[in-house]
Parts: structure tokens; C-alpha cells; sequence
């Protein structure tokens, strides 16, 4: 009887060894809460993400906090609107549960969108697209940063005629700002000249001769960020161009357009809250997950124009260099 | 009898329990082979704004790109910046390895602190390819999947010698431009707690004395690779001493720039030779105009090339050595060149 015993005892501890193995090892008595990890891909309109470090340092802080997978996607060739459109299509299938998008030609983008059958929603950096799959859109309001820039060239006493230097109004919201600008300098009496430069080349030609004319001193204004860090790199290259130029203005972020501005190439910039613009594109994406769609909408960013000057100004220092 | 029957007991459990492991474990397997239509890279970088790192950085999401193109698998690169800190960059690790990245491409803040990122890794069996900071021997040969891609700094310094040490045998005054019988050089030089900081300083100034160069260190100091710092460091020495400085010998091309910042600023009008190694576009910039005698190019191309290799072979579970000459089985040193201005207009 005795040995009985100790055998059912040796043997329920057996039993009990087993049980326990299998509770720690394995996920089959106890299951372990899973944290939903949302896979989510950022599109954005560049071939690098180089120039992307505060709009990501938001999305970063947003993935940690809300369990996000991001996928930050570069393009083959900068400005490719149709790879985009293939790009949304392929990370939806590949499991994507929201797409966040930088739109190369908004209006393109919107039109393409239209046509399509989205499995999942869209975040716009830019105006809201009428697919209802796109459920909220993050931007500035252009036409408003272009009014700043057009009343900050106004003030600051320019008298020759204004340039307005782009890769293509189609692409970004450059025509937006443009208009903007246009109105502001157009009301005030000024001659504004679109002019469109395809490569750096083009940039230089013009630059080399403005400089070389004796007419009165041009301004330029950028619309687009590349277009503004090629201007700056060609006036920062000879001192003469800034002699016949009378200011360099524009819109952007990148940490070269700010040693530009700060070296005094670049005489006055449109920027805005990058980081918080990343941070709002992953909550949207994650609400958007988790309600299943619902209202759209569209949050419209404060714009600031600041100078040199205004760089060390505690409040524009955080919005320009943003910690982790 | 009854023995019998509770060995039989014993053998069922002991199998049933090694049934349930090996199914959990190829299950997890057969998901792991599934997947392989697509490979996630993370890519940690010491610090984004190092131009040879960012040039590096620039040169592996090109190869991503040309490999999805040429392969059709999807490759997903996800590139974190550490800005020097090690606790930044270890939990950057664990957060990739815990979102299922295939493999690690590292470079690391502090080459000492391997270990603690290796054993993470080997837990959750991440391949990592370390890159451009070399990690001690000892941490490399404690797994099989560990790898290293960088430039030979022994090689790089001595090809960096031998751009002055040509010079000074073909014309000396070139060189010793005073005439007084030796050359007064400068050194800057990169952290010290990068192994390729003391081998480049190291078999420069040895190289340049073997070339028979009559060397005189006039002061140097340690820019951390940096283009800010060595331009006030180097200005500082132009005014501590006044036309002396004949040569400037530095680590890398960042802190050569910084230099010649330092001597476009004081408008020095005496001629000073700087020598870099790396070969930058920003460098290469500088041949052109005229104010960078020499540096040592390493192939970013090659460099990324190498690295995406082998990280996307160990991403889908393959050799790395198929596609790429390893030296010991773990090593990749990629090829150097010397650049001088009359290279470029040869071209």
C-alpha cells in the first residue's frame, strides 16, 4: 500500500512536470495576450528618405506608442507618380492594413485612387482624395504658406521681377503656393515669372543669367524643396550670383536648406511642424484600422515663415531639430 | 512487470513531448520559408550624418532597390540612426528583431559592446552583418552568422602615405615648401575608440617615412572624424603657427575639409597639402578645385554591395560565399584606390 502511494505520488509529479513544461513552453493551456501589431507602409515621393528625418522621427514616436510596423518606402525614381500607385496597390496585397502617402501629382493621385478598390485605408500627406478609402489628409494650406512667402518678399523691399522656380506645378503643391505668391506680389504691382527646371543645368542657366544681366536685382521663390536646395548650392558656389539676386526664398525642412538659411544663402523659408505631421499621419492610420473607416478628415497645419534669425528662437528650434 | 509498464508511461511523454517541440519548432520553420517572397533588412547606423556613412547609406538603398528590381523579391530596409548613443542602438535591435526583421546590417556606436547585441541576435537567430566599425575578433567568432565589411585601414594608410611620400621623391619642393629640410605636418584623427583611427595614423606617418619624406610633427588632435571640429582645431593651429604648416595628414576626408575650411577662412595664401582617405563625393569635390592633394577611395558601391549580399543571402537562408569572396569566412574588405586631382583630369 505504502509503495503504492509513493508511486501515484511520483507519478502525478510526473504528471504535474509535464503540465508545467508545457504551460511555459508552449501557448497551449495559458495563451499569451498578443499585442496587435499594425503593419502600416509610408509612400513617399522620393527615391531616398534621406530627407525625411522629422516627419519620421513623429512616425517613429507614433509606431512605438500605438504598435506599429512601418515601412518606409522610397521610389525608384524621385517624382514617379505611377510607381506610387502600383506601390499602394502592392503593400495592401502584401498585408498593409493602412498606407500612409507623400503624393508625387496630388491631382494624379486623386484621379488614379478614384478607379481603384482600396482594401485598406489611405493617409494623405496633402489634401483629402475623394476614394473613401482615403480617410484623412495632413497638410499645410499651401495657398496660405504662399501668401507668406509673396508678403515677406513684399517687405522686404524687392523691386525687380519675382521668379517662381519649380520641378512642375503638377507636382507636389507647388501651384497652390504659386498662386498664393502670386497674389500677395500681383496685387502689389510685381511682374512674377514662372519657370519650370527640369535639372540642376537649368537652375544654374538661369541663376548665371540673372546674374549676368544689369537689369534690376530678381528675387527667386522656390516651390519645391529641391528646386530650392539647387538654387542654394549654385548661389552658394559664387559670390557674385547673390550680388545681382536679391533673395532667395522658398519652402522645406531639409537639414541642408537650414545650413542654407543659416548661412545667409537662403533669405527667408515656409516651414512647419514635420514631427507633429508624422506623429498625426500614424495615429490617423491606426484610428482609421481600428474604427474601419468612418469620417474623413482634413488637418490643416500652422505655417510659419522665419528667417535666419528666428532659428534659434526657442519655439521654431524645437519644430527645426526635434529630438528623439 | 509493473517496471515495464512505467517505463512504457515515461516513453510516451518523453515522446509526446519531443513531437510537440519538433512540431512547434518546424511549424515555425515552414512560416519562416514562406515568407521569403520578401526580406526585411534593418540597417543601424552610428551616425546618419557621417558623410562616408551616409554615402554608404545612400549606396544601400540603391542596392535594394536594384535587387527587388532584378529578383522581384520585395526588400524592406528600414534604417534607424543611433547619433552615437549605444543604449539607442541596442533597443533599436531588440525592436527589429522583435517585429521579425530577417537580418541586422550594424553599424555600431561602440565596437567593445558587440556582445550584448550578438547574444540578442543568436536568441532570436538574426543574422547580423556589421559594418565600417569592426567589432573585437573574439565577438565575431561567436556565432556563424556574424559577418564584417569594411576597408582595410592598414591598406588605406599606407596608400595614403604613398600619395606624399610619390610626391616628395618626384619634387620635394612640392612638399617641403619652406626648403628647410623637413616637412611640418599636422595629424587629425579620428575617435579613439575606432580601431581604424590608430592604424591609419599609424601606417601613414610609417609609410611616409619609408618614402624617405623628412617628417616633423608640429601637433594633432583628435576631430572625431568630424568636419566642424577639425576646421577649428586646424584654425586655431594656423594661428599658433604662422606659415609652418606644410602638410596636413588626416584620417578621414571629413576632418580634411574641415582643414581646408580652416584655411579658405583665414585666406592663407601659402600653399598646404591635405591628404584624406574615403574618398567622398565631398572629397572628390575638393580634388577638382584643387584643394585636396589625395585621398583613398573605398567603392561606396562596392562597400554597400557587399553588405546587401550578404545580409539578403542570410535573409533567405542561403550561403553568403555563394555570391561573394569571404576572407576566413567572415570578412569582406573592400577595394581601395588613390584619387589625386591629376586622376580626374585625366579623366
Amino acid at each position: 500500500m505504502e509503495q503504492f502511494k509513493s508511486r501515484m505520488l511520483f507519478l502525478v509529479s510526473v504528471v504535474i512536470l509535464v503540465l508545467l513544461y508545457l504551460m511555459a513552453s508552449t501557448n497551449l493551456i495559458i495563451h499569451e495576450k498578443k499585442t496587435e501589431i499594425y503593419p502600416i507602409s509610408v509612400i513617399v515621393e522620393d527615391s531616398s528618405d534621406e530627407d525625411y528625418e522629422k516627419l519620421r522621427k513623429g512616425m517613429d514616436r507614433a509606431a512605438e506608442e500605438f504598435h506599429v510596423d512601418l515601412n518606409f518606402i522610397t521610389l525608384y525614381e524621385p517624382n514617379d507618380q505611377e510607381q506610387q500607385i502600383s506601390l499602394i496597390t502592392r503593400e495592401i496585397s502584401d498585408g498593409a492594413e493602412a498606407v500612409i502617402l507623400s503624393p508625387a501629382m496630388p491631382v494624379q493621385a486623386a484621379r488614379s485612387l478614384d478607379d481603384m478598390m482600396l482594401n485598406s485605408p489611405v493617409v494623405v500627406l496633402g489634401g483629402l482624395f475623394p476614394n473613401e478609402q482615403v480617410t484623412a489628409g495632413i497638410s499645410i494650406d499651401y495657398m496660405e504658406a504662399g501668401k507668406l512667402l509673396g508678403t515677406a518678399v513684399r517687405e522686404d523691399g524687392a523691386v525687380g521681377p519675382v521668379y517662381l522656380i519649380s520641378e512642375g506645378l503638377d507636382y507636389g503643391y507647388a501651384r497652390e503656393l504659386s498662386s498664393g505668391i502670386q497674389q500677395v506680389l500681383e496685387a502689389a504691382g510685381y511682374e512674377t515669372i514662372l519657370s519650370t527646371l527640369y535639372m540642376e543645368e537649368d537652375c544654374r542657366k538661369l541663376i548665371e543669367g540673372l546674374a549676368a544681366s544689369k537689369e534690376q536685382r530678381a528675387v527667386l521663390v522656390a516651390l519645391d524643396e529641391n528646386s530650392l536646395e539647387a538654387a542654394a548650392r549654385i548661389m552658394d558656389s559664387s559670390r557674385e550670383y547673390g550680388q545681382q539676386i536679391k533673395g532667395l526664398y522658398g519652402i522645406g525642412g531639409t537639414n541642408r536648406i537650414l545650413n542654407y538659411l543659416d548661412k545667409g544663402i537662403i533669405r527667408g523659408l515656409v516651414v512647419h511642424n514635420w514631427f507633429d505631421e508624422g506623429y498625426l499621419s500614424v495615429e490617423k492610420a491606426v484610428e482609421a484600422i481600428q474604427g474601419g473607416g468612418g469620417i474623413k478628415e482634413q488637418i490643416i497645419m500652422d505655417a510659419y515663415y522665419i528667417t535666419k534669425e528666428d532659428m534659434r528662437d526657442p519655439a521654431y528650434e524645437k519644430l527645426l531639430y526635434p529630438i528623439d | 512487470m509493473k517496471k515495464k509498464v512505467w517505463c512504457a508511461v515515461f516513453a510516451v511523454l518523453a515522446a509526446g513531448i519531443l513531437a510537440g517541440t519538433r512540431l512547434a519548432w518546424s511549424r515555425g520553420k515552414e512560416e519562416k520559408q514562406q515568407e521569403k517572397t520578401a526580406i526585411r533588412l534593418g540597417i543601424l547606423l552610428y551616425r546618419g550624418d557621417d558623410t562616408f556613412i551616409s554615402n554608404v547609406r545612400q549606396a544601400l538603398e540603391e542596392q535594394a532597390k536594384l535587387y527587388e528590381q532584378e529578383t522581384g523579391i520585395k526588400v524592406v530596409l528600414n534604417i534607424e540612426d543611433a547619433k552615437e548613443n549605444q543604449i539607442t542602438q541596442n533597443s533599436q535591435l531588440e525592436r527589429l528583431i522583435s517585429l521579425g526583421y530577417d537580418a541586422l546590417c550594424v553599424n555600431i556606436v561602440d565596437r567593445s559592446m558587440a556582445s550584448a547585441m550578438i547574444d540578442d541576435a543568436m536568441a532570436a537567430d538574426v543574422p547580423i552583418v556589421f559594418f565600417n566599425r569592426e567589432p573585437v575578433e573574439e565577438d565575431l567568432r561567436l556565432w556563424e552568422k556574424l559577418y564584417y565589411v569594411g576597408a582595410d585601414a592598414k591598406e588605406s594608410a599606407v596608400l595614403q602615405g604613398n600619395i606624399v611620400a610619390e610626391l616628395y621623391q618626384k619634387d620635394p619642393a612640392k612638399v617641403d615648401r619652406n626648403g628647410d629640410g623637413k616637412v611640418n605636418y599636422v595629424l587629425l584623427e579620428g575617435e579613439t575608440s575606432h580601431q581604424d583611427s590608430l592604424i591609419r595614423t599609424e601606417w601613414s606617418i610609417q609609410t611616409l617615412l619609408e618614402g624617405g619624406v623628412p617628417l616633423e610633427k608640429l601637433t594633432g588632435g583628435i576631430a572625431n572624424w568630424e568636419r566642424s571640429q577639425a576646421s577649428a582645431m586646424m584654425e586655431q593651429w594656423l594661428e599658433q603657427f604662422p606659415g609652418q604648416i606644410e602638410l596636413v595628414i588626416s584620417n578621414n576626408d571629413d576632418m580634411a575639409l574641415g582643414a581646408i575650411d580652416a584655411i579658405e577662412r583665414l585666406e592663407i595664401r601659402e600653399p598646404i597639402n591635405v591628404v584624406g582617405i574615403d574618398g567622398t563625393p565631398q572629397g572628390v569635390q575638393a580634388l577638382e578645385r584643387g584643394m585636396l592633394l589625395g585621398t583613398v577611395q573605398s567603392d561606396r558601391t562596392e562597400y554597400a554591395h557587399a553588405i546587401f549580399t550578404i545580409a539578403a543571402a542570410l535573409a533567405l537562408d542561403e550561403d553568403p560565399e555563394k555570391d561573394i569572396h569571404l576572407t576566413d569566412e567572415k570578412y569582406y574588405w573592400t577595394h581601395q584606390t588613390i584619387l589625386q586631382g591629376s586622376d580626374l583630369t585625366e579623366e
